[in-house]
């Protein structure tokens, strides 16, 4: 029998890797997107001072490379221990992608339109966090390898024809992009501005998360847990929602 | 009382004028004015039949204005004194000249025209059989204070009077100075209108000071200095440059301004680039017939096209600094840039201005920019970056368009491997040889800009609209 945390109560959502693979990874980013802005926009006034700053192109190069085989190690011990969680553990693969979270994204859009009353019911991920997963870890893949090509060229050139380093060059420098909004709009929105978690989910950093989250956010999750049919949640869930509403109405 | 003044008034002019009038008739005509009756009309036909035609004209205001203004014709042209008038026939004009002249030597002894050192060295010349002639200095009838010396005709003729025969000095080496200069070759300069002593300075009609000079590269290095009082700013520039550096470190053959312009026969610069190129020839030779066989120097040569550099297009004329410095090769871009990135020139040869932008914004170009910003903030310098001349070559610049391909690849191979020893046949392919990615020259490179260029906005767009209706909601449900 599990242990049934009860309201009020908060449960553990992260392991310490988890917590450390995020630290690892959120600084690495940050310093690759402040060398590569500088190097990408280098005709910008304010690039050039950073540079000089910083002690010189080649200090940013450098700084550059360090920090991405920072995010290339973590990258592949982050395959690796998914690899051998799923293969050998046989653990639930939590991240993978179904149908059903086309199904949610689509409820969700009814919810937010009104059409639908209540939000998808989603399990440990739901879809938003799937689509930011898969897009941080498929950029950060062809980043490393779009990267290590610049980084190596004239090792990438004796097994790839030589044109590979120009369009590597424009894959590396548009994905960083990518990732560079992805994460200044999507994630910066998910993680501090959203009014669900408002002034910032800390979960990430603490590695628990409280059960009244759990009601709203992953009831599916949550019913697997607590051992109980999910409809007790859900009905929690609505619950508590009415009554914000009412409050919502007295406040009026 | 009134009637008595006026009676008064007209005697003393009554008076007066008998007086003058009588004056005027006992002065007899002086006999210099009775010269003038005739020499005085101008002009006189000749007085001899078959020999040139002399003009015994004399100007009565030139004579006026004179030294010897004062001076009696037959004082000076003793034969014609008391009335005579003899007859004089002379073979030639010079040989008229020449007697003539010897008049001034009755009242102006040797050791008085000695005291000038100018006339010194004249009084030589006339023992070893060169007579020299007063009156091609000092003028005849005209002949002038020598306190005004410098308008006695003009300060040019005056020095040309001895330098445009072949005077010549011995250097203290035993070479031999020539002094002599020639009328036309200053006419045709771009100095016409300058006097000798305007470059010469220290020397006029009075003053001809003794210099002493080892050779003649000593006088020649010297003398340039002059130029340096009015091309002041040209001359400061020449101090940055490597040929002065190197005739500083004591290198005679270090080019001064003469050795470039010419010193009398001084040429207006810029009115025809071949020449200029041939006077870097004169020293880099090899290097000039590199360029005469590359397609700039071909183009000037053979074709006469002014559009393409010469050696100051890209070297500067004045300031020119040593070439194998790592400042003068960063700048190497902009030196191309000049002609290559300017439409009017680049669209008469069908040539893309896009060539240094390309560079520019390339990994060298980037990398080359953020060095010489390194360098202005005082940073350590970088490593040498390829620029434009490390692919292309520099006096050797080929057309890449009439080369063959695989040979244009080999030499990029081996250019390649100078910076990335490890390099190998497909990395010169990296280059995108100035072309902007497009569908026929690099379309993999241009698909996937394409394909971001429509992901990305979609996506933003995308995530604000989940963002705002997110908050639309949470707003409603409140």
């Amino acid at each position: 029998m599990k242990q049934q945390p009860r309201r009020g109560e908060s449960i553990r959502r992260f392991s310490p890797l988890r917590l450390t693979e995020h630290w690892v990874n959120a600084g690495a980013i940050v310093v690759l997107v402040l060398t590569g802005l500088a190097q990408k926009f280098h005709t910008l006034e304010a690039s050039q001072w950073f540079v000089l700053r910083v002690g010189g192109i080649d200090t940013i190069r450098l700084i550059h490379h360090a920090a991405g085989a920072v995010v290339i190690l973590l990258t592949l011990q982050h395959i690796l221990v998914a690899f051998f969680l799923v293969v050998v553990r046989k653990a639930q693969p939590g991240m993978l992608i179904s149908r059903k979270d086309f199904a949610d994204t689509l409820d969700n859009l009814r919810y937010y339109f009104g059409v639908r009353q209540s939000p998808a019911v989603c399990d440990r991920y739901d879809y938003k966090q799937k689509f930011e997963y898969w897009a941080i870890l498929t950029g950060q893949i062809l980043m490393t390898v779009s990267g290590l090509i610049l980084w190596f060229p004239t090792w990438a050139a004796r097994f790839l024809p030589g044109e590979f380093i120009p369009v590597a060059k424009a894959l590396h420098t548009n994905e960083a992009l990518l990732i560079f909004l992805l994460i200044a709009v999507w994630h910066i929105y998910n993680a501090i501005f959203s009014p669900d978690v408002f002034p910032l989910d800390t979960s990430i950093f603490t590695g628990r998360i409280s059960r009244e989250r759990m009601v709203h956010e992953h009831p599916l999750e949550l019913a697997r847990m607590e051992g109980i049919p999910v409809e007790e949640v859900l009905k929690e869930r609505r619950e508590e929602m009415h009554l914000l509403d009412a409050q919502g109405f007295l406040q009026h | 009382m009134e009637r008595r003044k006026q009676w008064m008034g007209w005697l003393t002019t009554g008076l007066v004028l008998i007086l003058a009038a009588v004056a005027q008739a006992a002065t007899p005509m002086s006999e210099s004015e009775k010269c003038l009756v005739c020499h005085g009309r101008a002009p006189i036909e000749p007085t001899a039949v078959g020999v040139e035609p002399a003009a015994p004209y004399v100007d009565r205001t030139a004579l006026a204005a004179s030294a010897h203004s004062e001076t009696a014709c037959f004082e000076c042209h003793r034969d014609f004194a008391s009335g005579k008038h003899p007859r004089q026939r002379f073979r030639d004009a010079q040989q008229r000249k020449l007697r003539y002249a010897r008049l001034c030597r009755q009242c102006h002894s040797d050791a008085e025209i000695t005291l000038k050192p100018v006339h010194a060295r004249l009084l030589e010349q006339a023992q070893e059989g060169v007579a020299p002639v007063c009156t091609d200095c000092h003028g005849a009838h005209n002949v002038a204070p020598i306190s005004g010396g410098k308008i006695l005709q003009s300060e040019r003729r005056y020095c040309l009077g001895c330098h445009e025969h072949p005077v010549s000095t011995v250097l203290q080496s035993g070479e031999t100075l020539m002094l002599q200069t020639d009328l036309k070759v200053l006419d045709g300069s771009e100095h016409h209108m300058l006097s000798c002593s305007d470059c010469h300075f220290g020397f006029s009609a009075q003053e001809h000071p003794q210099r002493n000079f080892r050779t003649r590269r000593d006088y020649a290095i010297a003398s340039s200095d002059s130029c340096k009082r009015c091309h002041f700013d040209k001359h400061t520039r020449t101090l940055e440059s490597i040929h002065y550096a190197i005739l500083n470190q004591g290198n005679q053959l270090a080019p001064v301004c003469t050795d470039c312009h010419g010193a009398h026969g001084i040429a207006a610069v810029g009115k025809d680039r071949a020449f200029s190129a041939k006077r870097c020839k004169q020293c880099h030779s090899a290097v000039y017939e590199t360029y005469a066989r590359s397609i700039h120097g071909n183009a000037l040569i053979n074709e006469h096209n002014q559009d393409v550099p010469v050696c100051i297009d890209c070297h500067r004329a004045h300031d020119i600094v040593n070439p194998l410095t790592l400042e003068f090769h960063d700048g190497i871009p902009d030196t191309c840039a000049n002609c290559h990135s300017n439409k009017r020139i680049m669209g008469k040869y069908g040539l893309s201005t896009d060539v240094v932008k390309t560079y520019l914004s390339d990994f060298h170009g980037v990398t080359l920019n953020f060095y010489r910003k390194q360098k202005e903030a005082l940073l350590k310098p970088g490593r040498p970056i390829a620029v434009c001349t490390d692919c292309h070559g520099t006096h050797d610049i080929a057309s890449d368009a009439e080369s063959d391909p695989r040979v244009v690849k080999e030499r990029l191979l081996l250019r390649c491997q100078k910076c990335h020893p490890e390099a190998t046949e497909n990395f010169p392919d990296a280059w995108l040889s100035h072309y902007e990615p497009t569908l026929e020259k690099a379309p993999v490179v241009y698909l996937v800009n394409l394909s971001y260029r429509i992901f990305l906005p979609i996506m933003v767009v995308g995530l604000i609209l989940q963002i705002l209706l997110h908050i639309w909601r949470y707003a409603v449900n409140r």
